[in-house]
């Protein structure tokens, strides 16, 4: 009885943290991009600074009506919002945020695997969404959504292999109970490899060409309004607490902090994860958008010969140790 | 696919005669078989393209769900990441690249109904005959997680060495092939950035892949492990 | 390692900016610096509805009727470029000021409007009024539901007179305004007449008392004066 109590406490402390982590990142994004603009963002919802913006949000798009176009795949349409976003609320249950076996939702053996074959599942969403809106602009952002998720998956796989070699094992409680802090160097090319080939799965700024709205409206997402547009939205924060998550638990320790090492292990997760959240969001306020050429240019010249050398140094350096 | 879910359903049935009563994974293991068997049927009777590799979707991870029942998780995830994350989108990717039409396409039946129900039948005895034949009424303890990560890669590469080297040699072979075949048909420019992502040796690759032949690359990667 | 310390960027850098001397990715660590910089700086936007904007003298808010200087000479409505001014007036007949007197007649305005919905803030009938009757306010949150409702009428144009601030002041180095000029003109004058009564019977009263010292200048000026 006492197990069954405890998954489903777990559960929803996951569950919570998916709904919460979320909209802080995004009211993050509000604030810190209008101060990096010059501007002050919201100042009004909820009185202090506008802390409840995106709950008024939030409330507005499900007072919106929902529409699917007269010539929209009706039941795909309505679906892919659902395939979009629960994917990352899979994957949030897999990362561990504190040493031990209770600091994780489930313990997955194949740690690394779960967590990128389900995000890359989290992509058919957009593609479902692009085609079945019967738009040709959806369907653009769903063309280009499929070309960057094919592009940027494989150096994104190697990088996470290339930790999974340093820590020998694939579980993601297992590296973080092999990691030492030399890695931080040993896997950096790893890890920037990571972050940028996640962002750009993610289609955030500076990898939005699917959404590129100066080209084609808002790709996929053109035709939804209401509830399944804001799941749309979600999906998109949670993908970026779930990368800044991996990335800080495969490269930047997780939990391992300089002091406070019994029972603050969440603490530091989760302030290397806001940390990298709020690169994102830096990142989306400083750089313009990659035409899509570069975009692949950047993956197929760049990230993945990086990726592979960072394979064959964890390699060379593994077997140097042993 | 139909293959598989059958001869899933038959090693259950195998397994049954030691339980009168079915355990839970036993009857959600059928239960999942089913709807991947459903799932595969209408993949390949639906008139409708892009429905068609959405149920493929469906009938995949209802496979890599059967993997989990069975504990071999490495395989399960391996399953999810290589088709649904990558086959099947680049399958989308192709269908709404050069048509997919919203609604039924009745002219996208190729008319070999019939042989191709012959092929998949035989291949559907085949398979089973052969893991009939090889387990009979083995009974596989699934108490001690036989295909951990470690147990895969264990296996893999102590016991089965041979096989997956030439295995990686047909799959080597298989991709230069499909660049050789790019290069001949298509713009002589494309097919060079394959040999970036495929071989980091031959160092920088030249500058001049567009990126049309880089978004088709990790088809040509992915389309080799079917 | 490899060298780099930046691997993904230097592509990006080298397709999206033009190629420099520097140290590649150089320009994203600029762009990075920027945006954070200005984060740490203070913002520029305006609370409005909270704090009221600190508008410029001059600004051209909306057009204030001062009516008791309109003389209804209509100026201002033919020079408005799109019609928006609406005048209505009657003649009335003023009774002798004076017994035996002629009567006179006057132009009473009835109705004065502008529609705001037309007027393009050009400023001209402003301008053009010969007894400034109409001035520049700087309040600006009229704002209606109904576009009808943006034809304000005399008592509203009246009201705003009262937000009309006192014209800034002139710049130091700015001439005279005419007005002061005027005015000082005739003060000028008036104390100089002033001053030279005093000074002719000052001297008349000097003369009398102790004519000593200095008497002979002084006689010498009075003389002139006297013969003038």
């Amino acid at each position: 009885m006492s197990d069954v109590l405890d998954v489903a406490l777990r559960l929803l402390v996951v569950f919570v943290a998916f709904l919460a982590l979320p909209l802080i990142v995004g009211q993050t994004e509000h604030k810190v991009m209008a101060h990096m603009q010059g501007r002050l963002g919201p100042m009004h919802a909820g009185g202090f600074h506008g802390w409840a913006q995106l709950v008024a949000d939030g409330v507005k798009f499900a007072q919106k009506e929902d529409i699917v176009p007269a010539g929209a795949d009706r039941r795909i349409f309505q679906l892919a919002p659902a395939v979009a976003l629960l994917p990352y609320l899979l994957v949030l249950v897999a990362i561990p945020i504190g040493p031990g076996e209770g600091a994780v939702g489930v313990v997955v053996d194949a740690g690394i695997f779960f967590v990128l074959a389900v995000m890359g599942v989290g992509v058919l969403g957009s593609l479902m969404a692009g085609w079945a809106s019967a738009n040709k602009y959806s369907l653009l952002g769903g063309l280009r959504t499929a070309a960057q998720l094919l592009a940027y998956e494989l150096p994104m796989l190697l990088a996470a292999a290339s930790v999974a070699m340093a820590a020998g094992t694939v579980s993601l409680t297992g590296i973080l109970d092999a990691f030492e802090w030399w890695w931080l160097p040993w896997q950096i090319v790893g890890a920037l490899v990571f972050f940028v080939a996640g962002l750009a799965e993610l289609q955030r700024p500076p990898f939005d060409m699917p959404v590129a709205d100066s080209e084609i409206i808002f790709g996929s997402y053109t035709e939804y309004t209401g509830l399944r547009f804001a799941l749309f939205l979600l999906a998109e924060y949670a993908g970026i607490v779930i990368l800044c998550g991996l990335t800080a638990v495969l490269f930047l320790g997780g939990w391992h902090g300089p002091w406070g090492a019994d029972g603050l292990g969440w603490v530091w997760t989760l302030l290397k994860t806001a940390v990298l959240a709020f690169v994102v969001i830096w990142l989306r306020v400083s750089y313009p958008r990659l035409r899509e050429d570069q975009l692949q240019r950047l993956a197929w010249t760049a990230l993945v010969p990086l990726a592979l050398a960072q394979i064959a140094l964890t390699g060379v350096v593994k077997v140097v140790i042993q | 696919m139909t293959a598989s879910a059958s001869g899933a359903v038959t090693l259950t049935a195998a397994a049954h005669p030691g339980f009168l009563s079915p355990t839970g994974v036993e009857i959600a293991f059928v239960l999942v078989g089913l709807v991947t068997l459903g799932a595969a049927l209408v993949t390949v009777t639906t008139k409708q393209l892009v429905h068609a590799a959405l149920w493929l979707v469906v009938a995949l991870g209802g496979l890599a769900v059967e993997y989990l029942l069975l504990t071999a998780e490495f395989i399960a995830w391996v399953q999810v990441l290589i088709y649904v994350g990558s086959v099947v989108v680049l399958l989308l990717f192709g269908l709404m690249l050069t048509r997919a039409p919203i609604g039924r396409s009745p002219d996208a039946d190729s008319g070999n109904r019939l042989p191709a129900l012959a092929v998949a039948i035989a291949a559907a005895a085949a398979l089973v005959w052969v893991v009939v034949d090889a387990f009979r009424t083995t009974w596989i303890d699934l108490g001690t997680r036989q295909g951990s990560t470690d147990a895969v890669g264990a296996i893999l590469f102590k016991h089965w060495v041979l096989p997956f080297e030439a295995l990686s040699v047909l799959l080597l072979a298989a991709l230069v092939g499909a660049i050789v075949l790019s290069r001949k048909g298509g713009t002589p420019e494309s097919g060079k950035d394959p040999q970036a992502s495929k071989d980091p040796q031959s160092g920088k690759s030249p500058e001049s892949g567009k990126d049309g032949a880089s978004g088709t690359t990790p088809g040509e990667r992915d389309k080799e492990p079917r | 390692m490899p060298p780099s310390e930046h691997p993904p960027h230097p592509p990006a850098a080298h397709s999206t900016s033009a190629p420099s001397r520097s140290f590649p990715g150089s320009g994203l660590a600029k762009g990075l610096a920027v945006t954070l910089r200005t984060m740490t700086k203070k913002t520029v936007t305006a609370q409005y509805p909270e704090a009221q904007p600190e508008l410029p003298p001059r600004s051209r808010g909306v057009i204030a009727l001062f009516e008791e200087n309109c003389t209804v000479c209509m100026l201002c409505a033919r020079e408005c470029p799109d019609w928006c001014i609406y005048i209505d007036s009657h003649k009335e007949t003023v009774p002798a000021a004076a017994p035996g007197g002629r009567e006179r007649s006057r132009n009473v305005l009835d109705r004065f409007a502008i529609d705001f919905s037309l007027c393009m803030y050009c400023g001209i009938c402003i301008e053009v009024c010969p007894f400034d009757a109409l001035f520049w306010s700087p309040e600006f949150e009229y704002a209606e539901t109904d576009i009808h409702e943006l034809t304000h009428e005399r008592d509203k144009l009246r009201d705003w007179m009262w937000t009309v601030p006192a014209p800034p002041a002139l710049d130091a180095a700015a001439e005279e305004p005419k007005e002061l000029a005027a005015a000082r003109k005739a003060a000028e004058k008036l104390a100089q007449e002033a001053a030279e009564q005093k000074q002719s019977t000052a001297e008349q009263k000097q003369s009398a008392a102790e004519p000593q010292d200095s008497a002979a200048d002084q006689q010498g000026t009075a003389g002139e004066e006297g013969a003038q």
